[in-house]
């Protein structure tokens, strides 16, 4: 259960304002035209900050016991980058004649 | 005598060890399923993503007005998740009027995010977008995608306004308590949270 270390409506109501702000940055790197994979890695990372942020504080993660954080989110992470691995893998399928 | 209790306790108690987590069992199951959803969306992200940047020709459909769209789809859903955060406040504070307030808040601005989600789509669907057609003779699969990733996020929203509806109307009828007032907040956070990654990705990335 959560403690009653919790923040009060006006700061959650300040965390929305500060991700609504993270968003108008996202839309400031848009229209930069920048390099497809530079964008994307920009964009992947705010959108990390901003999950993050939402984790932590409008999902509660910050005040629970730490072990739901550290049980959960390393997991999870390990097959997020492990995901990484496995798509470029697929690539494979085209120099094995498969794909034509 | 002991032993005998100790027999008796087997056979007619049910011993419950308190969870390590310090939460209830329903929202442990809830953290289960938001990490296995999450996976879920990662693929398909992952999978946009590689056909993204391997895609030199990748048509960018979106104008400004569906960027402003967009934003205010974000904000939407952002408030929704305040008004949430709200209405649990209250059911733990044990006011039941106003948590039914927000909730119903919450609610209306799921279906305003939901709305605004349509329009886009129909709007692409006039301009002869299909799930594999690109009516401007690049790469089909910008369809597949757009249609696939934002139609999951779309159903979450849509089963999530209902699941919500159910909520509210256990909570005024005394069957639900703060409990499942807080389970559900934390599915309705996750759609939000999914949703901070699908707009960046697949609205930002396909902007004029």
């Amino acid at each position: 259960m959560a403690t009653n270390r919790e923040l009060s409506m006006s700061s959650y109501v300040g965390i929305g304002v500060g991700l609504m702000a993270i968003v108008g940055v996202e839309v400031f790197i848009t229209y930069q035209h920048l390099p497809t994979r530079t964008q994307l890695f920009a964009l992947l990372c705010l959108a990390g900050l901003e999950g993050f942020v939402a984790v932590m504080y409008l999902m509660h993660v910050k005040y629970e016991r730490p072990i739901l954080f550290w049980s959960v989110f390393p997991a999870t992470l390990f097959v997020f980058v492990f995901l990484c691995y496995i798509w470029p893998d697929a690539f494979r399928m085209l120099s094995l004649g498969l794909v034509k | 005598m002991n032993q005998s209790l100790a027999a008796e306790a087997t056979h007619h108690d049910v011993i419950i060890e308190a969870s390590p987590y310090g939460i209830e069992k329903k929202k442990l199951g809830m953290w289960v399923f938001i990490v296995s959803d999450a996976c879920t969306f990662a693929a398909f992200l992952y999978a946009y993503g590689y056909v993204r940047v391997g895609s030199p020709n990748w048509g960018r459909p979106f104008e400004f007005s569906s960027i402003l769209n967009g934003i205010v789809m974000t904000a939407v859903l952002l408030s929704s998740s305040l008004t949430m955060l709200a209405s649990v406040r209250a059911s733990q504070a044990g006011t039941k009027a106003s948590a039914l307030k927000w909730l119903g808040a919450t609610m209306l601005l799921g279906a305003i995010f939901a709305a605004l989600h349509l329009r886009e789509w129909f709007k692409l669907i006039a301009e002869g977008w299909r799930l594999f057609f690109n009516p401007t003779g690049g790469p089909a699969l910008f369809g597949a995608t757009f249609f696939s990733v934002t139609g999951l996020h779309l159903t979450h929203v849509v089963i999530g306004v209902i699941a919500l509806g159910f909520v509210a109307r256990g909570y005024s009828q005394g069957r639900y308590d703060q409990s499942h007032m807080e389970t559900a907040g934390l599915y309705w956070h996750f759609v939000d949270l999914v949703w901070m990654f699908v707009f960046p990705l697949m609205y930002l990335m396909n902007a004029h």
